[in-house]
């Protein structure tokens, strides 16, 4: 059987790398003594795998993965057993049981939603930032500087924003959320999306990314789009 | 610091998860009356995974009312960011400034991370010298190997702990905590603290130089010990161990359980300067390592497991543990590991039974490359052993293996150095001397060369290191002699460090200036290639008119005081004598399992009962 399961990561946890959280599942999941199962071959390793990875510095409420389990446990003992395994910063707050035919989750992904916070250079107020956001949904293009394999290239990202609006705005702090399409193959980032408004504001800053959920087709235990 | 300052810091470096601990097993505390902080000059990755600091760590927080804290080095982004933000450097904890600490302790591992202590007090608002600092600041003393000679540091530190620290830490603590109910000055402090066995406190002590030349060292107060004596742990099986050890989120140089099954090394190496402070041998119970293990495995959730010690093929139940604990870990997919493993042991079966769980690299070292030269040194290992042993390992499925080497050895001659590209070739040759069946695919046989360091308290303490050109020299020799074989491929370890290394290692108080003045020059991270600024050291030696080439070309006449003998580290020096004697004759001294040869004199019969 396997269990499909979304855990939180919180306040400085952010800063660890999307392999930090896989060795930190696996750890964790041996303290909490949970039936794995493992893969076949001469290095056999635990049946987990991620919905998608999170970037290293980004926190949320939701990140979704599936493990393959050799005996059946119930979410609730899932949840209850992992979590005391689990370090400060990073708990899981939905299980599920599923069977083993269901769909992998990397390939139900569709979308992810996301808070994004900009600390600009100056004061921005709602309404500005309402219009830049405004604006940017209006384009039929937003052209952003985007790193590839080979070199800097000129990139389109609005097909990749589904929505986008303002949530507040006071001194030097904007808050927008955004939910961007977001599968297997890639999507919306939300660092490039930070910069396009940064750009229409005609600022500068620093920002974080919280990503408030994950959206999935096909399976109604998950969270949707919708 | 707040949340937001924090945030801030950590947004501009590239490693911010160095910094942010909230480890599994990080301690918690609310209540406390006694702040440590346990400090390590280097980077996270590679404090972590230092065992001295993660007994240490467990050993303080067992105890009532103490809250230990770690702080590593930061790194050059972070140091910048502290300064250009005006923060102070601060612990994994509780995110504190050293300041607010009542004992900020050190631990010394290798020379080359002087200058990094001083960073960490600098960020800290801390004077570097003892002698500024009074009642208000923590105290600072400094652990760890490099104290058996802490001349070059001894300036800095407010004490200096000698030896094994299971025991010496706590009642360190207690000393320091009942000295601040009484409300005594720094120099009562001091003193009480000098009268614990392992506790030297240099400013009870003053070196006079003649000429130059160290001459002798002053004791002044009769409270303090003639000679501060190393602080040994007699019953290392019930001694603490590391216990909850705490797991990274990033990957560290050591990601893994350690257990250590034994201190001290039997085998008498004369240039291992480990070999002779960590005496004598003392040695966990299997049933204790077996439990440990099961324990640490347990709480960690890590799925590799290293037994570690000087020389753990040497742990005399070995054969009967091993399998045992590979089977115990086998259920859980846990592979064991030994860090270091003997050549002239019966090694196939076990070689087999480790891999069946997961296949790690394989090291030898031979660490010469004739047995002239083996014999000198008294690494008592023959060609035929490594022969035996890599064959076995090919044969079960290896096919790269690893050797090491020193160069710059004493009474080394190029012969010696040829020598170690002929044992490469004969390496390769048991290789490809097996049938292709039997055999792997895409053999390296890896030969790691460094140079030889004389070190204090060893057989060798008196030598001259080579000069650079000559190591220079010696490695195009060895360069040359490789070519050819199959497979080879040579690594060699930056000379220039190693000049550095010998200096610090039999220095004296007089480095202390330099190693300030060289800070101040920008050295940092010495031992990292990319930041060793060989210039900005010259500069700190000429400007306090020292040469770094006579502390470490000028070979030591035998009966000269030395700076490092104002401690006892207990090996006496008429035995490392009688072992130079021996060394100079190429003539081998038996591993003291077979024997005492009697390195603590008088004391031989207190300290070891192997």
């Amino acid at each position: 059987m396997k269990i499909i399961a979304a855990f939180e990561k919180t306040k400085e946890l952010c800063y660890t790398s999307h392999l930090d959280v896989q060795r930190t599942l696996q750890r964790a999941f041996r303290r909490a003594n949970l039936p794995l199962a493992f893969s076949k071959g001469f290095n056999p390793h635990p049946k987990l795998s991620f919905a998608t990875a999170l970037a290293t510095g980004y926190t949320s409420d939701g990140e979704w993965i599936e493990v393959g389990l050799d005996r059946p446990m119930t979410p609730d003992t899932f949840l209850e057993t992992v979590n005391a395994a689990m370090p400060v910063g990073m708990r899981f707050v939905r299980a599920f049981e599923a069977d083993d035919s269901m769909e992998t989750l990397s390939k139900l992904l569709v979308a992810a939603r996301y808070e994004i916070t900009l600390y600009t250079d100056a004061p921005v107020s709602l309404e500005t930032l309402k219009d830049a956001i405004g604006a940017l949904m209006d384009s039929d293009e937003v052209i952003v500087e985007k790193k590839t394999k080979s070199g800097v290239k000129p990139s389109n990202i609005r097909p990749e924003i589904l929505e986008a609006k303002a949530v507040s705005a006071s001194g030097g702090i904007a808050v927008a959320a955004v939910v961007g399409t977001l599968t297997a193959a890639g999507g919306l980032r939300a660092e490039t999306f930070a910069r396009a408004l940064f750009l229409r504001l005609g600022l500068v800053g620093r920002f974080t990314a919280h990503r408030t959920a994950l959206c999935f087709a096909g399976s109604d235990l998950l969270p949707r789009l919708a | 610091m707040d949340d937001r300052t924090l945030d801030l810091l950590l947004s501009r470096v590239e490693k911010p998860a160095r910094y942010i601990g909230s480890e599994w097993n990080m301690e918690r505390k609310e209540v406390f009356d006694f702040r440590f902080a346990l400090c390590f000059p280097d980077v996270y990755e590679i404090g972590m995974s230092h065992l001295g600091s993660r007994i240490l760590y467990r050993v303080l927080n067992d105890m009532d009312g103490v809250y230990c804290e770690r702080c590593f080095a930061p790194w050059t982004d972070m140091e910048q960011a502290l300064r250009e933000m005006r923060e102070p450097l601060f612990t994994l904890e509780t995110k504190s400034p050293l300041k607010a600490f009542d004992i900020v302790g050190f631990s010394l591992l290798y020379e080359m991370c002087y200058t990094n202590v001083l960073t960490m007090l600098d960020l800290s608002d801390i004077p570097f010298l003892a002698a500024e600092r009074d009642e208000s600041y923590p105290l600072i003393v400094a652990g760890g190997p490099c104290t058996c000679n802490a001349e070059p540091i001894a300036d800095l530190m407010d004490a200096i702990l000698l030896g094994d620290g299971e025991e010496l830490e706590p009642e360190l603590v207690n000393c320091v905590r009942k000295a601040k109910a009484d409300g005594v000055s720094k120099r009562e402090l001091l003193l009480r603290l000098a009268a614990i066995e392992g506790v030297y406190v240099p400013s009870l002590y003053r070196p006079v130089y003649e000429n130059g030349r160290y001459v002798k060292t002053e004791r002044l107060h009769e409270r303090a010990p003639l000679h501060p004596v190393r602080r040994v742990v007699r019953d290392l099986d019930s001694a603490k161990y590391i216990g909850r050890q705490l797991v990274p989120h990033i990957q560290i140089v050591h990601d893994r359980v350690a257990v250590e099954v034994m201190r001290g090394c039997t085998r008498g190496c004369r240039f291992c300067q480990a070999g002779y402070i960590y005496r004598p041998v003392r040695e966990r119970k299997m049933e204790t390592l077996l439990e440990q293990t099961r324990e640490l495995v347990r709480c960690t959730g890590y799925d590799e497991v290293s037994l570690l010690s000087l020389s753990t093929g040497d742990y005399s139940e070995l054969h009967t543990l091993l399998p045992r604990i590979i089977d115990d870990m086998a259920e859980n997919k846990v592979s064991v590991s030994l860090p270091s493993l003997r050549i002239d042991s019966l090694l196939k079966d076990d070689l087999e039974k480790m891999q069946t769980v997961r296949k790690g690299g394989l090291t030898f070292a031979p660490e010469a490359g004739t047995q002239r030269m083996r014999d000198v040194i008294n690494k008592n290992v023959t060609e035929d052993d490594l022969l035996r042993a890599v064959t076995d390992a090919f044969t079960a499925g290896w096919c790269g293996v690893k050797l090491y080497f020193m160069i710059g050895l004493p009474t080394e001659t190029d012969e010696d150095i040829v020598g170690i590209a002929a044992l490469a070739k004969k390496v390769s040759d048991c290789f490809y001397r097996l049938p292709k069946d039997k055999r792997g695919m895409g053999f390296r046989v890896t030969v790691s060369v460094s140079t030889f360091v004389p070190k204090p308290w060893t057989a060798f303490q008196w030598c001259a290191q080579d000069r650079q050109e000559e190591i220079v020299r010696k490695q195009q020799l060895l360069k040359a002699a490789l070519k050819g074989v199959r497979g080879a491929e040579l690594h060699c370890h930056p000379s220039v460090l190693s000049v550095l290394e010998a200096v610090f290692s039999r220095g004296d108080r007089r480095l202390t200036n330099v190693l300030i003045d060289a800070y101040r020059n920008g050295c940092r991270f010495d031992s990292w290639a990319e930041h060793f600024k060989p210039d900005a050291w010259e500069k700190a030696f000429s400007a306090n008119g020292l040469t770094m080439d006579a502390y470490a070309h000028r070979e030591r006449e035998i009966g000269e005081p030395l700076p490092w003998e104002t401690v006892d580290a207990l090996v006496k020096e008429s035995y490392l004598r009688r072992e130079w004697a021996r060394a100079q004759e190429a003539c081998t001294t038996k591993d003291c399992r077979q024997g005492c040869n009697g390195c603590f004199g008088e004391h031989c019969e207190d300290y070891c009962r192997v």
